[in-house]
């Protein structure tokens, strides 16, 4: 397979994930949908099944003001939309970690809007330094598995699920090799590009990507070492979406050479543990996440360092806030990121997201600002 | 300042009332004298378990109550505005926290004009997430700006309707007591554990006594003006392990007696409907919102917000304890258990209909109220209305709006009051 086969197969997946979903479904496949950003996939996979993240879409809902108010962040809104009209019919469940308010008052409203695809819901521990934390946790997850075996009418082994584990591991450090070679070859990897290859990762099963992340690797090894020569930004949020955002970046030659978005890097960057029980080794996970704004952190400034350790380790110039509106976790994030970047002579670019908000003309001169410095 | 200070009614306080004020001065107090003998202060979050520092005999004061006093008198805005001017947070994130975080970066920079009533500045922080999430995002602000620690107890959100399973409560508990070890060297301090009891002991005659005044407003007409409860509420906030609670509770309560026992009430005018007010109060619009209400014959008798520091259990039970921490906030649940709740609730206090704050601020409870809307309607019965709001931002509130709203909600109970 070519480079050029490779990437048109990431920009499809990326780009079409109900289609994708009806395949699988035809094929007779079970379909779980993973709301963001800590589901246990391993569990999902583990179960013979795929999990397919569920990253809301650009729509303006109607449906879903009837159960969330208007302030709730456009992610969350256009899902259950996108649960009330239908488009997600065929999952057997879908798995929502409790991390913020939205995910609280959500947790009841797809149970009200959607009543056809069950709920599993879960809690992580926040208060990850007591001693009791991955204790539970690791129950917690113990109930997804029951809960989600009495739905698919099969048991999940032990086997399996240490199985599963080691792909997910095997997928985390592809992801983190390519985005180290990646940055040897941002003429190929554009913003769009590298977007379209992690995001990828959401909608098909754990084996395909990773099938498909060692041809990419393979092939980009093949070619030569380009010197960039535009700027250099290191994104952080939730989600980099609209694709024209990104446009606008490779239009103003400006390089991703990063990222610390809840939709990319953040999903790959934290391994399980090779434990003795396998619920030991998924609670592990969270309980290793750095730099997240859903994680809470006995240290309050671990948040900015990391983001400006990894902003360095990559020669970036700047920090690109993807700031999701109405993300209370992130916004509250942001003032001291900002504050930290400034210190550390980082530019921060404050660009908000918002799915159902087709204007962007805020975005470029904030872009084009940028490209000028 | 940005805004004049509100007049206040000339009318002389009931005793319960002026033993409130009393107690409040009393804490802030003990907070300043601490400050100045450069002695342990705590911030808390509403719903943490008060009992440790109680014990601990620290003085604890409560930034929500706080906000909420200081919106109700007007002065909230500059502290808002320098949040999200100078400290660059967004607008979109709770008043509360903008407030607060606002106040205490004056504060440290020496910016602050005395506002009252005005809380020190603390050595350590206290943080149950059982109200919200936004609480732990607000308390890691005030840890990073003021560089002190946090004590947490992560309260786990109930996401089922069943009973919470046993392994959430052991790690409820796990972090008390590990709390208590933390606190044990931070103060320098040995735990008195019977003390603690008696703390506990008290914490539930308190929160019994509360429930026993809240309840004596299912009498028709009210004994009490519902909107009473959110003043006498602030005992259970910031000094629900104390006895001074339980003599102003006490006290309360006979006046409470007294007017069943007389007819009267500390609603002014005439009780033709009788609401259940779901959400907290808008703070800097409680005057026009009670005048309106009155205006109109309409009393809110009750309201989930005011039962959210009912945490019962047993004195000497942790585990008790903790699973009463967990399920304390109503924000700790699903709405089917709070709708449940509340159904129950009109039911018993025969509320005509229901008035709902969506409060900008509070995207938890404004998400009950979305979603709860069917279960009322079709358990019920009665009308219900919502209106936007905040807490204490006041650039959401319309008073047009409400008074519409609130005259759309008359309309419909008179008509089912067969016009009358």
């Amino acid at each position: 397979m070519s480079l050029t086969d490779i990437l048109e197969q990431f920009a499809y997946i990326a780009n079409n994930p109900n289609a994708i979903l009806k395949k699988y479904i035809e094929e007779g496949k079970d379909v779980i949908g993973c709301f963001p950003i800590y589901t246990p996939k391993p569990i999902i996979d583990a179960a013979g099944a795929v999990p397919m993240g569920l990253w809301g879409g650009r729509i303006t809902p109607t449906f879903a003001g009837k159960y969330s108010p208007v302030f709730t962040c456009s992610i969350m809104r256009s899902c259950l939309e996108l649960g009330m009209t239908g488009r997600y019919d065929g999952l057997k469940a879908v798995i929502m970690p409790i991390l913020c308010d939205t995910f609280r008052g959500m947790s009841s409203s797809w149970r009200a809007g959607v009543t056809d695809i069950p709920l599993i819901a879960l809690v992580h521990p926040q208060n990850r330094t007591d001693l009791g934390a991955q204790d539970f946790l690791a129950q917690e997850y113990l109930s997804v598995k029951l809960r989600l075996e009495k739905i698919l009418n099969r048991e999940i082994t032990d086997e399996s699920l240490h199985e599963s584990i080691k792909k997910y591991n095997y997928q985390n450090a592809l992801v983190m090799k390519f985005s180290k070679l990646a940055l040897n070859h941002l003429d190929v990897i554009k913003p769009l590009v590298r977007h379209y290859i992690l995001k990828s990762a959401q909608f098909i099963s754990v084996d395909e990507h990773i099938r498909l992340m060692e041809n990419l690797i393979e092939e980009l090894e093949k070619l030569p070492e380009h010197v960039w020569s535009g700027k250099r930004a290191y994104f952080i949020g939730i989600t980099a979406e609209p694709d024209e955002l990104l446009q606008l970046f490779d239009k103003y030659n400006i390089a991703i050479v990063g990222d610390n978005l809840a939709q990319e890097s953040r999903q790959f960057r934290t391994d399980y543990e090779i434990c003795e029980t396998p619920f030991w080794s998924l609670s592990s996970q969270w309980m290793h996440i750095e730099g997240c704004s859903t994680v809470h952190d006995e240290n309050a400034d671990m948040l900015e360092k990391f983001i400006i350790k990894e902003a360095k380790e990559c020669a970036a110039d700047s920090v690109v806030d993807c700031l999701m509106r109405f993300c209370d976790v992130e916004e509250y994030d942001y003032p001291d990121i900002a504050k930290c970047c400034e210190e550390e002579g980082l530019y921060c670019l404050c660009l908000e997201i918002d799915q159902s908000s087709e204007d962007n003309g805020q975005t470029l001169t904030k872009i084009q600002s940028y490209s000028e410095l | 300042m940005t805004e004049q200070k509100a007049e206040k009614p000339k009318r002389e306080l009931p005793l319960s009332r002026q033993l409130v004020n009393k107690q409040t001065e009393d804490v802030y107090a003990s907070a300043w004298a601490a400050k100045e003998k450069g002695e342990s202060i705590g911030w808390s979050t509403a719903i943490f378990p008060q009992e440790l520092c109680e014990t601990f005999d620290v003085p604890v004061l409560y930034p929500e109550n706080n906000a909420a006093s200081i919106s109700a008198r007007h002065f909230g805005n500059q502290f808002i505005e320098h949040t999200e001017g100078e400290m660059k947070y967004p607008i979109n994130i709770c008043s509360y926290a903008r407030l607060n975080m606002g106040m205490a970066d004056m504060m440290k920079n020496g910016k602050f004009e005395g506002v009252e009533p005005a809380m020190p500045l603390p050595t350590f922080l206290c943080l149950a997430n059982n109200s919200c999430t936004q609480l732990m995002k607000w308390y890691e602000n005030l840890s990073e700006n003021l560089s002190i620690p946090i004590f947490f107890v992560d309260c786990l959100f109930n996401y089922n309707e069943e009973e919470p399973d046993a392994y959430k409560n052991k790690y409820v508990r796990s972090q008390i007591e590990n709390n208590i070890a933390a606190m044990e060297k931070f103060f320098n301090k040995k735990f008195d554990w019977n003390r603690f009891l008696e703390v506990q002991r008290i914490s539930q005659v308190n929160r019994k006594l509360f429930n026993e005044i809240v309840a004596l407003n299912t009498r028709m007409p009210a004994p009490l003006d519902g909107f009473d409860l959110f003043n006498y509420m602030s005992c259970l906030v910031i000094c629900r392990g104390k006895e001074s609670t339980t003599e102003i509770l006490k006290q309360l309560k006979k006046e409470v007696e007294e007017h069943i026992a007389n007819g009267t009430s500390t609603f002014r005018g005439t009780e033709e409907y009788r609401v259940h007010w779901e959400g907290i109060a808008c703070w800097p619009n409680l005057g026009f919102n009670l005048k309106t209400l009155r205006k109109y014959g309409v009393n809110a008798v009750m309201n989930g917000y005011v039962t959210a520091w009912d945490v019962a259990y047993e004195p000497g039970d942790l585990n008790g304890m903790a699973k009463a921490y967990q399920c304390s906030s109503t924000n700790s649940f699903s709405t089917p258990s709070i709708m449940d709740m509340r159904s129950k609730s009109m039911k018993k206090f025969a509320c005509d209909g229901m008035l709902c704050h969506v409060n900008r601020s509070c995207k938890l409870m404004s998400f009950h109220i979305f979603t709860g809307r069917d279960i009322i309607e079709a358990r019920n019965k009665i009308p219900i209305v919502n209106f936007d709001g905040d807490q204490s931002d006041t650039r959401v509130f319309s008073e047009a709006q409400f008074e519409n709203r609130l005259q759309g909600l008359v309309e419909v109970m008179k008509e089912n009051k067969g016009g009358k």
